[in-house]
């Protein structure tokens, strides 16, 4: 239960940082995606079902919020989520090679993806552009928001095994 | 006998209600399918799924209000400490540019006079109608970078609905492309799915500004569909044409900055500076009417 109430207060801490101060006021500028971090983290962490459920959760927050449809950034983030959790294998407490790189693929994935669907079939087809000005900066960001915050949710994921654990 | 066999069959329901026997495989197929089910409902019907936004958005909108609050209250902090020179050269300067306004204003006093004799003339009063407008706040943009969207906090109770132009700084910001109680989603003119019927002054040849993450990464729109003989020069003014279905006459989006000859021979483009600054903009202004629909 501790976890639950713990996950779904980070879900919407990191909603509320990438909306909100990330770009305050700047309407052309782009944000880290912190959504996908939480969701990279705890897949890796704890495993595809954990990773699953928080991209589910994030994802449908974005959608209602965000986009225009409910669905599919959900299925982008919980299949993110479940991918990563392939990664649970490999994760040790010290490593932060691992999610970097983890991450700097997700980002591309995610931004490929969100590319194909809604500039590619509306014919805009200048891909060396979108990527130089668009999807680089985003991994930027996010790969720097990583190393940040990777830390700390490893240090949540310790603090709340160690209390389920009593 | 009894006991332990219930006790083994409440053994069994514990085990199975636990979610770690949950193949990962199954969960994934099944929220798959709800998210699929979700996608389905809101795109062929939008109005179920607007309830569900509408809460989230409820729960949502009051805490990014709280953190821009925060935000708002920390940079008015540092500002306190900025350079005190800076802001004694920044009066000065305001000051002898309050002097110009002055002189400036008599002269467009005299002129309105003359303006409004004009007018009461040619009976053109009504061309410039005055709009009902309500000013609002932006609260969040989108963030992706892919978008150029943002919210404010004004919604339906307020008297916005879905079509309302958005004015910020005097040029046309934006239109309201979802809206809820208590707040909306703007697009922006910059948008990379914006397309606006518009004339250029004062010749008034009517074309299509179209919004383009690739154009605005060096600061301009572009203007397509000008008559090849339409008589444009750069530093026209561009205003919404009164052909649009969707934004009010005579809004001004920006200025013409380029004029290209299309390869067709029968057109011009040209580049657009928009007249709103759009990494910066927090307070704006909502025009309530709405354009006559006309049905035919």
């Amino acid at each position: 239960m501790r976890r639950v109430i713990t996950l779904f207060i980070l879900i919407i801490l990191c909603f509320l940082l990438q909306t909100t101060v990330f770009s305050f006021h700047d309407i052309t500028g782009s944000a880290p995606n912190l959504m996908l971090v939480l969701t990279m983290s705890f897949g890796l962490m704890r495993g595809r079902k954990e990773g699953m459920l928080v991209g589910f959760f994030c994802g449908f927050l974005y959608d209602c919020f965000l986009g225009t449809l409910i669905g599919p950034y959900m299925l982008l983030y919980m299949f993110t989520g479940y991918v990563n959790g392939f990664f649970h294998k490999n994760y040790q407490v010290e490593d932060v090679m691992l999610p970097v790189i983890i991450i700097v693929l997700d980002e591309i994935v995610f931004n490929l993806l969100v590319y194909v669907f809604s500039f590619v079939l509306r014919n805009r087809l200048d891909f060396t552009f979108y990527l130089t000005k668009v999807i680089l900066p985003q991994i930027l960001y996010t790969l720097l928001a990583t190393i940040i915050l990777y830390r700390i949710f490893v240090r949540i994921n310790k603090y709340l095994k160690k209390k389920a654990k009593d | 006998m009894l006991c332990q066999y219930v006790g083994k069959r409440i053994n069994l329901v514990m085990k199975f209600d636990r979610k770690k026997d949950i193949n990962p495989k199954y969960l994934l197929l099944a929220l798959s399918i709800i998210s699929l089910i979700f996608l389905f409902i809101s795109a062929f019907f939008a109005d179920f799924m607007q309830p569900v936004k509408e809460y989230t958005g409820k729960l949502i909108t009051p805490m990014q209000d709280g953190v821009n609050s925060i935000g708002e209250w920390v940079t008015d902090r540092f500002e306190v400490f900025g350079d005190v020179k800076e802001l004694r050269a920044e009066n000065e300067e305001l000051k002898a540019q309050i002097e110009s306004y002055k002189e400036d204003i008599t002269m467009y006093q005299q002129e309105l006079s003359e303006l409004q004799e004009l007018r009461d003339l040619y009976e053109l009063d009504s061309q410039y109608p005055e709009y009902n407008m309500t000013a609002a706040r932006v609260f969040s943009t989108n963030t992706t970078g892919w978008f150029s969207e943002f919210y404010i906090d004004k919604g339906l109770n307020d008297g916005i609905s879905e079509g309302c132009n958005v004015l910020c700084g005097g040029g046309l910001a934006g239109i309201v492309t979802e809206v809820y109680s208590d707040y909306a989603k703007v697009r922006a003119v910059i948008d990379d799915r914006s397309n606006i019927s518009a004339a250029i002054t004062p010749s008034n040849a009517i074309c299509t500004v179209e919004g383009s993450l690739n154009n605005m990464e060096s600061g301009y729109l572009l203007v397509t569909d000008i008559d090849k003989d339409a008589a444009i020069s750069v530093g026209d003014k561009v205003i919404t044409s009164h052909i649009s279905d969707r934004y009010m006459y005579g809004i001004t989006i920006g200025y013409v900055s380029e004029i290209t000859n299309d390869s067709n021979n029968l057109t011009k483009t040209a580049k657009l500076i928009p007249a709103v600054d759009f990494s910066n903009i927090h307070d704006v202004l909502v025009i309530t009417d709405k354009k006559q629909e006309v049905t035919y």
